[in-house]
């Protein structure tokens, strides 16, 4: 982004090293994006809180909420504007500083992330180059703030729930980094746009399909996003049944609404990190990253929105992914999760490191395996995805059923 | 290790088969219906047809019996019935008939004992209104146009009844309807009136003293005599007697059979006096004079006189004074005078 500012400076007939108003500008612009970042995670999160809605109710047969505008859409909307309304009560025995500074250490948590989530081929806010490095860390931050809710609300429930959640967020945290590390190791950079520019269009110039640890690593990081997220079904900490609602029991209104603003914002964060790490981010199909930085015009502005269009659509895939376990699977117990976690998911993906370490060693020395894996997995992946799609007409069919995806909204 | 490959198995297995079985789930139409707005039909109209809600009075075949009033056990039906003499005015009309339906428990037993089962109970259930008042139903819309009360033909058990629920529907109002006006001052002075006798209204006394002498007249003559006892009752052959209708308890009244004046609900005081001036007539062969020069009229200033005056025979005097007295009774009644720690004012 400095370099767009600088060449802006430049185009006005100025010298950004010597011209007073530089820094102002720099100022300015890192305002203006803070706003438009913060703002795209808070609407995001209020849309999939709709949209989730809407999905949970169609898989249990149900139609949703469709009365506040056209599908029921706005709805969203008219929550935001309950919760803000609501009185924000504090517990007369809270911690009341840490009780009102929780919320805002998530919120900073979560909104940190998306300085280096990549949008498309130019949008992002900063390329740093320790990008994934700098995500696990500011995520981080979310463990803080749960803990401080869950602490200074002085109630058992949200205890329980905050010590939940911070074991589990920081036991996930190993696999999730390791997972993460492979792809690292694939592209030779920590810098998102690196490593999306490391893949290509195709699905088979994906690194999920670059190797077969490549491949369980997708899948190890997507479990450990969802724990980290509390998502089912992994939501223990805020486990209805046994802990009232988790470490925020005891807030209401505003406040509130912040911890399901991050839980439903996260949902994107955790697929947008998916879609830079595995599946090739913005990349159009036969448009190497060298030919588009040298297109210009109109053309590049085309080729910058479909690479928009195509993260948000693989984003948004997994975001429904997300939603769709939820109302698919059971809630798994405590132990079972740690289980998980320590004896299954750590190991595979420190095993997965060292795998993806001697295969690049490997494909160095005979690319051509390489190429075959790639094409062999690719093709596993595409006949399961066939057979499912057709075991799930089976199953639609079997019940006599029709598909019917259009009515009844 | 068997155990533990199946184990993994059964896990792919289920996530495979959970998966595609929520994700067809998804791709199908939504089995529940919305309401209120798509809703094929009207939901009242795929309700059960026994279901109880609103009730409904049909007016043109009720018979003001008031059967339904008393079976209230909470008092939910209010109706005002004010007699006529059935010659300028119907026996019997209706100024109100109101259910408070916000106050009805749907019990059903107002319904039992309607004798033409004007009263039902309809499919009607959505009445959110803004204003509690507006639960009232009032089947007589009008209370300066009371409503006449419906004459059972003889002998018949099927009653023309109008489509249940097109009245009870008319009657709900919109949920944001304003309330009722509070009545003003003039209009609650007005309702003082209320019940009063009217012009062409009945006139208890007279109409007692009327019949006992046709009743003398006939003395002998069963049928005859059971005719006129008839038209001392309400006439709503409702039952509430124990006969199935004024037939039947007038007849047991001038066979001899029953002695008990007070059997006709729906006529009430007035049939009770009416029945008692008969039957003492009967008895003593005389028709008692008019105890009172007008009753309900001013403070009676010389009742103890008037009371002396008619001179009927010895015997009468304990009962026949007090029975045209009965309906209206703001003059003291008779037999308070020597009790009363007053002297009656001169
Ligand atoms: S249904 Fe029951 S409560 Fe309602 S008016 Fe009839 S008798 Fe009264
Ligand atoms: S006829 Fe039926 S509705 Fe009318 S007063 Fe009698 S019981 Fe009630």
């Amino acid at each position: 982004m400095q370099d767009f500012i600088d060449n802006l400076i430049r185009s006005w007939g100025h010298d950004p090293a010597a011209w007073p108003w530089t820094q102002f500008l720099y100022l300015a612009f890192m305002g203006a994006a803070a706003f438009i970042v913060v703002n795209f995670a808070a609407i995001s999160a209020g849309i999939f809180s709709w949209a989730e809605r809407r999905v949970a109710a169609r898989m249990q047969s149900r139609v949703g909420p469709n009365r506040v505008g056209p599908f029921g859409f706005l709805q969203w909307v008219a929550d935001a504007v309950k919760l803000l309304l609501k009185e924000d009560l504090v517990p007369a025995e809270a911690d009341a500083v840490l009780f009102r500074a929780a919320p805002y250490f998530m919120m900073v948590g979560f909104a940190c992330v998306f300085v280096c989530l990549p949008f498309s081929h130019k949008l992002i806010v900063a390329d740093l180059n320790i990008g994934i490095f700098y995500i696990l860390a500011v995520t981080a931050l979310i463990v803080v703030g749960i803990i401080m809710s869950g602490w200074s609300s002085n109630s058992k429930w949200s205890l329980f729930g905050a010590i939940r959640s911070a074991a589990q967020i920081i036991s996930y945290e190993i696999p999730a980094g390791m997972a993460l590390m492979i792809p690292v190791l694939l592209a030779g950079t920590l810098s998102t746009q690196g490593i999306i520019r490391a893949q290509g269009g195709w699905p088979w110039q994906w690194f999920i399909f670059d190797n077969p640890a490549a491949f369980a690593a997708f899948f190890i990081y997507f479990i450990s996003a969802l724990a980290e997220g509390n998502r089912t079904p992994f939501d223990l900490p805020e486990a209805e049944s046994e802990l009232v609602s988790g470490y925020n029991t005891e807030y209401s209104g505003m406040r509130f609404s912040y911890f399901f603003l991050v839980e439903w914002g996260n949902m994107w964060v955790m697929s947008a990190i998916a879609t830079t790490m595995f599946l090739g981010g913005w990349q159009l199909p036969g448009l190497s990253p060298a030919r588009f930085d040298a297109l210009t015009g109109g053309v590049a502005v085309i080729a910058e929105i479909a690479s928009l269009a195509l993260f948000a659509f693989k984003t948004l895939f997994f975001v429904f992914v997300v939603m769709w376990l939820r109302w698919t699977l059971p809630r798994i117990r405590v132990d079972q999760m740690m289980n998980m976690c320590w004896k299954y998911l750590v190991p595979a993906s420190f095993a997965g490191a060292l795998f993806v370490a001697a295969w690049m060693l490997l494909v160095h020395e005979a690319p051509w395996l390489g190429q075959a894996m790639r094409f062999a997995l690719t093709a596993i992946a595409a006949v399961t995805v066939a057979a499912f799609a057709l075991r799930t007409l089976k199953n639609l069919r079997d019940t006599g059923d029709k598909f019917d995806f259009t009515s009844n909204w | 290790m068997g155990a533990y490959a199946k184990n993994v198995r059964d896990t792919a297995k289920s996530f495979w088969e959970g998966m595609s079985i929520t994700l067809s789930y998804m791709f199908r139409k939504p089995i529940t219906t919305q309401y209120p707005d798509r809703v094929g039909v009207p939901v009242r109209d795929t309700i059960p047809a026994r279901y109880r809600g609103f009730l409904e009075v049909d007016m043109d075949i009720c018979t003001a019996c008031l059967a339904c009033e008393r079976a209230c056990p909470i008092a939910v039906i209010n109706i005002d019935v004010v007699k006529g003499d059935g010659k300028t005015r119907p026996k019997l009309n209706m100024e109100r008939f109101d259910i408070d339906i916000g106050k009805c428990m749907y019990c059903g037993l107002c319904v039992e004992p309607c004798p033409t089962g004007a009263i039902q109970h309809t499919r009607e259930f959505e009445g959110a209104v803004m204003h509690f008042d507006n639960l009232t139903l009032r089947f007589v819309p009008d209370p300066t146009n009371p409503i006449p009360a419906y004459k059972v033909p003889k002998g018949s058990d099927a009653f023309p009844r109008r489509p249940l629920g097109e009245i009870t529907r008319k009657l709900i109002k919109a949920w944001d309807a304003p309330p009722p006006p509070f009545p003003s001052m003039e209009e609650a002075a007005k309702a003082k009136e209320h019940g009063a006798p009217k012009e062409g209204g009945l006139d208890p006394s007279a109409m007692g003293r009327q019949l006992a002498a046709k009743a003398l007249s006939v003395k002998e003559d069963k049928p005859k005599l059971q005719k006129v006892l008839e038209e001392a009752m309400a006439g709503t052959d409702c039952g509430d007697c124990g006969y199935p209708d004024c037939f039947g308890y007038s007849n047991a009244i001038a066979q001899g059979k029953d002695t008990a004046t007070d059997k006709c609900a729906p006529g009430g005081a007035d049939s009770k006096a009416m029945l008692e001036t008969i039957l003492v007539t009967l008895k003593t062969g005389a028709v008692p004079a008019p105890a009172t020069p007008a009753a309900g009229a001013v403070p009676a200033p010389a009742t103890p006189a008037a009371a002396a005056s008619p001179a009927p025979p010895a015997e009468a005097k304990p009962e026949a004074p007090a029975a045209p007295e009965a309906p209206a009774s703001p003059p003291p009644a008779q037999d308070e005078i020597p009790l009363g720690t007053k002297p009656p004012p001169k």
